[in-house]
């Protein structure tokens, strides 16, 4: 499933955070969104998710259901492991009624094996590590098998090999499922290995649009402003 | 101009307006809030969308967990009004309307007043902070990409458990606190329980028991649905939570005094 963005924009109050915004992710892609802090990133996925309203432009995915992987996992810290995942398998008016609790214990330990989890379903996410928090809120967004998954800053915070391990199961999840991907993210590493093509965000505004080798190149100053991380440049840090 | 404008700006005339202004819409989108909080909890609940097993533990959270702290307000304050008159109306020969006057009270207007004090300070402020915390830790914008309601899922077995607890934790209290009041009376001005149990009937009658629970279940509901919704519309990290809590516990304990002073008007002018 494609999802399409034209025109979109977004204000909170005065400030224009999403100021015409366009671009395409094909079906089964993994399109990278990159940028400063407060760059409106989270704020795109959000719109994408219908977690905000937008003010003007299209959104066109073709329904079905979207995941959200949430920057700090959000995982609900009343529940546990086993509780979180199989989350909208219970609670879900839809699918209340739809699975036993045999079969629900089945999709959870599958799920959780795909995030490479095993023998945790009774543990609560305070005494998960980071890293594992992030896995089990991945196995949390995909149970439903979404053709759309958004992740928010996946491997922000986490170790160099934490977040490798994150990356594959990005890419294990779109190879599996093949949904179609958006990641949020500013780290070099996770955008070289996971995504197809990488969008530039700056001021509410795209700056570069292409591939994780044209980014590389740094022949435009924004990307070579992000890519040298820079504080000289067009991007000014505001705050920062 | 812009010189007019500012000197304009630091006027108190200017600055009372802006506050009344912000106050006044600030106060508008809080009723919104919650005015939204009470059909939305409505319609989940004729949509079928309780869960028992969640009612079931908030009610465990709502009547038991807070019994000792109401047991001990109810209590003592009737420990604190009998110590203060049982003396002196057993000197004015009316130790016979001890029991009755405490009953009065109790049943009138302290039990339920007192518990629901009570159970803002443990359940409202615990609600609020709850979820504030899962909006500010995003928990909540999980919900909605899980495609669970969260009126259905948190507000509703909240706001049932308190209409449901509220009566048994102000019954159980009041008579703890006529007990004590029993006790005192004994103590203090050496009354006998007969004496001050014989005479518990003499001023309640069932019109009475019948608002008091009234007033429980509506305290009980109004309590969980202020908390719900100020925990819900919490914004900003720690301290968001921290103000969430705060504003939730300001307005459910003006809430219950309006609410009582309805009562009390409507049933007793
Ligand atoms: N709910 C909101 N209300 C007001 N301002 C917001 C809200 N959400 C985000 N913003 C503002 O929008 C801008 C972009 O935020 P965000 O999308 O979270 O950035 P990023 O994820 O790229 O760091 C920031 O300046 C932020 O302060
Ligand atoms: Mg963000």
């Amino acid at each position: 499933m494609s999802i399409e963005v034209k025109n979109l924009v977004k204000a909170f109050g005065e400030k224009k955070v999403i100021d015409d915004v366009s671009f395409k992710v094909n079906d089964g892609e993994i399109l990278a969104i990159v940028g400063f802090s407060g760059s409106g990133k989270s704020t795109i996925l959000k719109l994408i998710s219908n977690l905000i309203e937008k003010d003007s432009g299209e959104i066109i995915t073709s329904g079905g259901d979207i995941a959200f992987v949430f920057q700090y996992s959000a995982l609900f810290d009343s529940l546990t492991v086993y509780d979180n995942i199989a989350f909208a398998l219970h609670e879900r008016r839809d699918l209340r009624k739809k699975y036993t609790e045999k079969q629900i214990r089945e999709i959870v330990a599958e799920k959780l094996a795909l995030v490479g989890l095993k023998g945790i379903e009774n543990l609560y996410p305070s005494e998960l590590s980071g890293g594992m928090q992030k896995r089990v809120s991945f196995a949390r967004a995909i149970v439903t098998g979404p053709k759309v998954i958004l992740y928010d800053e996946p491997t922000a915070g986490l170790d160099p090999i934490a977040s490798t391990l994150i990356e594959d199961y990005i890419l294990r999840l779109r190879n599996e499922t093949g949904a179609t991907s958006i990641v949020v993210t500013h780290q070099m590493s996770t955008i070289k290995r996971t995504a197809d093509k990488v969008i530039m965000l700056y001021d509410g505004k795209i700056v570069f649009s292409g591939t994780p080798e044209e980014l590389l190149k740094m022949d435009n100053d924004y990307t070579k402003q992000f890519v040298t991380a820079s504080i000289e440049g067009p991007m000014k840090m505001v705050g920062a | 101009m812009a010189l007019i404008r500012h000197i304009l700006k630091q006027t108190v005339t200017y600055k009372l307006f802006k506050s009344i202004l912000v106050n006044l819409v600030d106060f508008m989108e809080v009723m919104g809030n919650i005015t939204t909080g009470l059909f939305e909890v409505i319609k989940a609940f004729f949509r079928g969308e309780l869960e028992w097993k969640e009612l079931i533990n908030q009610c465990e959270r709502f009547g038991i967990s807070s019994l000792p702290i109401t047991l001990s307000i109810v209590g003592m304050t009737c420990v604190i009004i009998v110590s203060q008159i049982a003396q002196e109306m057993v000197k004015q020969g009316g130790g016979n309307f001890v029991g009755a006057l405490v009953a009065v009270l109790i049943v009138r207007e302290l039990g339920v007043i007192m518990s629901g004090f009570a159970i803002i300070s443990m359940i409202g402020s615990s609600l609020a902070s709850e979820l504030a915390t899962m909006r500010v830790t995003e928990q909540i914008d999980a919900l909605y990409t899980l495609k669970v309601n969260p009126y259905g899922y948190l507000f509703l077995p909240r706001v049932l458990a308190g209409m449901l607890m509220m009566p048994p934790v102000v019954i159980i209290s009041s008579l703890f606190g006529i007990l004590a009041g029993a006790l005192t009376s004994d103590l203090a001005a050496g009354l006998s329980y007969r004496v001050y149990f014989d005479s518990i009937w003499i001023g309640i009658f069932a019109k009475d028991m019948f608002v008091c629970l009234a007033k429980a279940v509506c305290f009980g509901a109004v309590i969980a649905l202020i908390s719900c919704a100020f925990g819900f519309h919490a914004s900003g990290g720690a301290k968001g939570v921290g103000i969430a809590t705060t504003r939730a516990v300001v307005w459910s304990f003006v809430a219950i005094v309006i609410i009582d002073m309805l009562f009390a008007i409507a049933f007793f002018f």
